[in-house]
C-alpha cells in the first residue's frame, strides 16, 4: 500500500499546476464560456510544453493513470475549457490499435482532438440505438457529446450486426449542433447520416471506458469542489463582520469543515478507483462509489462555499461561480449519483472487503 | 373549534377564482415582460396590477381605514401563494414587506401617499439595506443623512439594491445620529430613485439576473421622508425584515419545481416514473415539502391570529431556501444530463430548465434576508431560550 504521490508525481502536479496559473486568466475563459467557444491557444501551448504526452503515454512507474487523473483535477481547479480528459478516455482506446504510433503522435502534438459520443437522447448507457452498416456507414444520433464541435474526430458507440463497438469518425462529417449546460463548457447533439467509420474497439473498450471516464469526471467535481473550498477559506479569512472575520465565527468554521470533510473522502475514492483501474481491475464498483461521492457532494459543497461568499459568491465578476456550474454539470456527466449507486446496490450481495 | 387544516370554503372559492384569473392572464407576454424587467413592470403588468385592483385583491387584507377589505390574512397568503406557484408579478417585496412596515410605522400622510399605488402596482420600492462592509452586520451601516434646513442630505453607497434600477423609490437606511449607539443612531427614509445624485450601477450575476450597487451623492430629499421616528429606524428595519423572511417561506415557487418535475417524467419518461427508486426519490421531495409547507402555514396561522412569527418565520426561511437548492438539485439528478440543460439551449430543456435556473438561483436566498446561519441563531434564542 501506498496512500501518497510519488516525488514525480508530487512535481508534475506542482509545475502543471504553475502552467496553468500562468496560462489560464479566468477574465479571459470568461470571454470563452460567453461565446461558447474552447481554448485552443492552451491546447497548442499544452502540446508544446509536452503535457498531452500525458494522454498516450505509458506513464512513469507504469502509473500513467495516476499522472493523468492528477492533471485532470489540476485543469478542472483552472477550470481550463480544453478537451483533456475526453482526449484521454478516446486516447486509452485508440493506442490499442495504434501499432505504429501514428495516432499516439497526433495526439500529443495536440492535432487530432478526438471526443466519446456515447450517450443518446434516452440517456442510458444500455440503450444504444447508433448502427454501423456492413461497409462500415455509421447513423445515428449523439446527445453531450463534449467538445464535440470542436474536435477533429468523435469516437462513437455504436452497433454493427448487433454488436458494440467504439468508431471512429471525422468531425467534419457530424451535424453538431450547441447545447448549453449549466457548465458553460462546450457540448452538443451529434448527428450522423451515414457517415464513413472505422471500428476502432468493441464492447469491452466501451465499458472500460464508462469506467474511466466515471473516475475522471468525479475528479473534476473534486477539482472544483476543492478550488471552491480554498476561495471560501480565503474569503473567511479576509471578511470581516462585527468587526472580525468571519471565518471566527463557529457557524462558518463548521461550514468549511464539513466542505473539508466531504472533499477529503470523495478525492481518495477518486484514486482508489483510479488505482484500482491502473491495477487492470475492471470492478464498476469503485468508479461507481467515486462518482456517486463526488456527484453527491459537489453541489452541497459548492453551496456552502457560496453561503459564506454571501452576495459576493454570485457576481460574475467572481470566480466562485465557475466551479459551481461546472461542478454541478460534472456531477451529471459519466453518471449521476443515482446511476452509481445504482450500480452500487446491484451488488450489495456481494461481501465487501471492508477489513 | 377542534383542529382542522382544512381551509374553509370561502378560502377555497377565493383560490379557484384567483386560480382562473391567473390562467386568464398568464400569457407568454406578460411571463417574458416580467422576465425582462425584474417585476419593475411594463405596459401588460400594469393592466394585470389594474386588474387586480378591480378586485381589491391585493389590499384585501389590510385595514378598512387605508382602503383595505379587512379580511383575514390567510387570503394573502393564498395569494401570494398562487402567484408565486403560476411565477405571477405581484408586487413582491413591495408588497409583502414594505406595505406591512408602512402600515405599522408610516404616518397618515405617508399611508396615503403610497399604499393605493403599492396595491395598484404604480410603485416599487427597492430595498436599500445593505453595505459593501455592512452585511450580516447591517447596523455597522455608515450611508449617512444630514439633516439641513427642511431636507436630508445623503451621502454614501449601498450594494445588493435589486430592482433599483426599476423601481420608484429606495426604502433607504441611513446613519442619522453618527453619535448614537450602533442601532441607535439609523433611519429609514424614503427615496424617489430619479432624485439628483442617485446613481445606479448594475452588477450581473450567475443565475442571468443583475442586481445593483446604488450610490448617494448629495441626494435631498424633504424631512417628511423619514418613515417613523428619527433614529428609530432600526425595529422597523426588523419588521420589514421579518416579514419578507416569512415571504422567502413562501411554498409556491417550490411547488412548482415539484409539479413540473413530476409532470415531466410523466409525459416525456414514463418508464423512469415506473421506477421504484425514482418513486422513492420523488416520495422524500415531496415529503420535504409537505414539512416545509407545515411551517410556511404556521407562520400564516400565527399572523392571522394577530401574532408576529419571529421564530418561526426564521424556520420557515430556513426550510424553504435549503430545500430550494435540494429540490433543484436533486431534480436534475433525476432529469439525468439533460437536466444540466439551460432553458435557452437548442431545442430547449426539460421543465423549461426550471430546475437548471434555480440551482443557480438558490444560493441568494440561503444568504439573503438575513443569512441561514443567523437564522439558526435566532431560533436558537428566540425560539428555544438558550443563552446569546
Ligand atoms: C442577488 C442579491 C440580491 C440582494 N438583494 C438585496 C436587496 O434588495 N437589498 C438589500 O439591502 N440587500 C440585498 N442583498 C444582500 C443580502 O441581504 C446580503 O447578501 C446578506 O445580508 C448577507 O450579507 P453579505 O453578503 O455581506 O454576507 P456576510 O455578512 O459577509 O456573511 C458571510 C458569511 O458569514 C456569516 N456570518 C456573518 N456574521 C456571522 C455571525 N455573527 N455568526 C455566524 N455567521 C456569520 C454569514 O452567515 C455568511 O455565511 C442581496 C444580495 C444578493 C446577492
Amino acid at each position: 500500500m501506498n496512500l501518497d504521490l510519488t516525488e514525480t508525481q508530487r512535481l508534475m502536479q506542482e509545475s502543471l499546476g504553475g502552467f496553468l496559473e500562468a496560462h489560464v486568466s479566468l477574465d479571459q475563459v470568461r470571454d470563452l464560456e460567453r461565446n461558447q467557444g474552447w481554448d485552443k491557444a492552451l491546447w497548442k501551448k499544452l502540446a508544446e510544453q509536452g503535457w498531452l504526452e500525458l494522454v498516450i503515454r505509458d506513464g512513469c512507474e507504469g502509473a500513467d493513470l495516476v499522472d493523468l487523473s492528477l492533471a485532470v483535477e489540476c485543469l478542472s481547479r483552472r477550470a481550463a475549457l480544453v478537451p483533456f480528459m475526453e482526449v484521454a478516455v478516446c486516447s486509452r482506446v485508440l493506442r490499442a490499435s495504434d501499432a505504429d504510433g501514428a495516432t499516439r503522435s497526433k495526439i500529443a502534438e495536440g492535432d487530432l482532438v478526438v471526443t466519446p459520443a456515447l450517450l443518446e437522447a434516452v440517456d442510458d448507457w444500455n440503450r444504444i440505438e447508433a448502427k454501423v452498416t456492413s461497409a462500415g456507414r455509421l447513423s445515428g444520433a449523439k446527445h453531450f457529446v463534449d467538445y464535440g464541435a470542436e474536435a477533429t474526430h468523435h469516437l462513437v458507440a455504436a452497433k454493427q450486426d448487433g454488436e458494440m463497438g467504439l468508431f471512429l469518425v471525422d468531425a467534419n462529417n457530424a451535424r453538431c449542433e450547441p447545447l448549453k449546460t449549466i457548465g458553460r463548457t462546450p457540448s452538443c447533439q451529434a448527428t450522423y447520416e451515414a457517415v464513413p467509420a472505422e471500428r476502432v474497439a468493441g464492447e469491452e473498450a466501451f465499458i472500460d471506458m464508462i469506467l474511466l471516464g466515471r473516475s475522471l469526471a468525479a475528479l473534476q467535481c473534486v477539482g472544483a469542489m476543492e478550488e471552491a473550498l480554498e476561495k471560501t477559506v480565503q474569503y473567511a479569512r479576509l471578511r470581516e463582520q462585527f468587526g472580525q472575520p468571519i471565518g471566527r465565527f463557529q457557524a462558518v468554521r463548521h461550514h468549511c469543515s464539513d466542505m473539508a470533510i466531504r472533499i477529503a473522502s470523495s478525492r481518495d475514492l477518486c484514486f482508489e478507483a483510479i488505482s484500482a483501474l491502473q491495477a487492470g481491475n475492471r470492478d464498476p464498483l469503485r468508479p461507481a462509489a467515486a462518482k456517486a461521492s463526488a456527484s453527491r457532494a459537489a453541489p452541497e459543497v459548492l453551496m456552502l462555499a457560496h453561503q459564506i461568499h454571501g452576495g459576493n459568491g454570485v457576481i460574475e465578476e467572481n470566480d466562485l461561480y465557475f466551479f459551481t456550474l461546472r461542478g454541478k454539470e460534472r456531477s451529471l456527466a459519466w453518471g449521476t449519483v443515482d446511476e452509481c449507486l445504482e450500480v452500487i446496490g446491484e451488488r450489495v450481495d456481494q461481501p465487501v472487503d471492508w477489513l | 373549534m377542534i383542529v382542522d387544516f382544512r381551509w374553509s370554503p370561502e378560502h377555497v372559492d377565493f383560490r379557484e377564482n384567483l386560480r382562473a384569473f391567473i390562467r386568464d392572464w398568464r400569457t407568454p407576454e406578460l411571463l417574458q415582460e416580467y422576465a425582462e424587467t425584474y417585476g419593475g413592470g411594463g405596459e401588460r403588468i400594469g393592466a394585470f396590477h389594474r386588474a387586480i385592483d378591480e378586485r381589491g385583491w391585493m389590499r384585501m387584507c389590510w385595514p378598512v381605514e387605508v382602503g383595505g377589505g379587512g379580511r383575514d390574512t390567510l387570503y394573502q397568503y393564498i395569494f401570494v401563494e398562487e402567484m408565486e406557484y403560476w411565477g405571477m408579478p405581484y408586487g413582491n417585496l413591495t408588497f409583502t414587506s414594505i406595505a406591512p412596515s408602512i402600515l405599522a410605522f408610516g404616518s397618515e400622510a405617508q399611508k396615503q401617499q403610497y399604499l393605493p399605488g403599492i396595491y395598484r402596482g404604480e410603485l416599487c420600492f427597492a430595498l436599500g439595506y445593505s453595505e459593501p462592509n455592512a452585511g450580516t452586520d447591517l447596523a455597522s451601516l455608515r450611508t449617512q443623512a444630514t439633516r439641513e434646513g427642511d431636507e436630508w442630505v445623503i451621502q454614501g453607497q449601498k450594494i445588493w439594491t435589486s430592482l433599483a434600477d426599476v423601481s420608484t423609490h429606495i426604502w433607504l437606511a441611513v446613519r442619522t445620529d453618527p453619535s448614537a449607539s450602533k442601532h441607535g443612531g439609523i433611519s429609514i427614509i424614503i427615496v424617489p430613485t430619479d432624485t439628483p445624485g442617485v446613481t445606479i450601477r448594475p452588477l450581473h450575476t450567475m443565475y442571468g439576473g443583475h442586481t445593483n450597487e446604488t450610490f448617494y451623492d448629495d441626494v435631498r430629499v424633504p424631512l417628511d421622508h423619514v418613515v417613523g421616528e428619527v433614529n428609530q429606524g432600526w425595529p422597523i428595519i426588523m419588521h420589514a425584515l421579518n416579514h419578507e423572511r416569512v415571504a422567502l417561506a413562501a411554498t409556491g415557487a417550490l411547488a412548482r419545481i415539484y409539479d413540473q418535475l413530476v409532470d415531466h417524467l410523466a409525459s416525456e419518461k414514463a418508464d423512469r416514473l415506473s421506477d421504484p427508486v425514482v418513486r422513492r426519490s420523488l416520495a422524500e421531495l415531496q415529503l420535504e415539502l409537505r414539512e416545509h409547507r407545515a411551517l410556511a402555514l404556521r407562520n400564516a396561522w400565527i399572523i392571522a391570529q394577530g401574532g408576529t412569527p419571529i421564530s418561526e418565520a426564521s424556520m420557515a426561511k430556513i426550510s424553504g431556501t435549503e430545500l430550494r437548492s435540494g429540490l433543484a438539485n436533486r431534480a436534475m439528478d433525476l432529469l439525468g444530463r439533460a437536466g444540466g440543460l439551460s432553458a435557452d439551449s437548442l431545442d430547449g430543456a426539460p421543465m423549461d430548465g426550471r430546475a437548471e435556473f434555480n440551482f443557480r438561483l438558490s444560493p441568494i436566498f440561503r444568504f439573503g434576508g438575513g443569512t441561514n446561519e443567523v437564522m439558526r441563531d435566532i431560533v436558537a434564542a428566540a425560539g428555544l431560550g438558550l443563552p446569546r
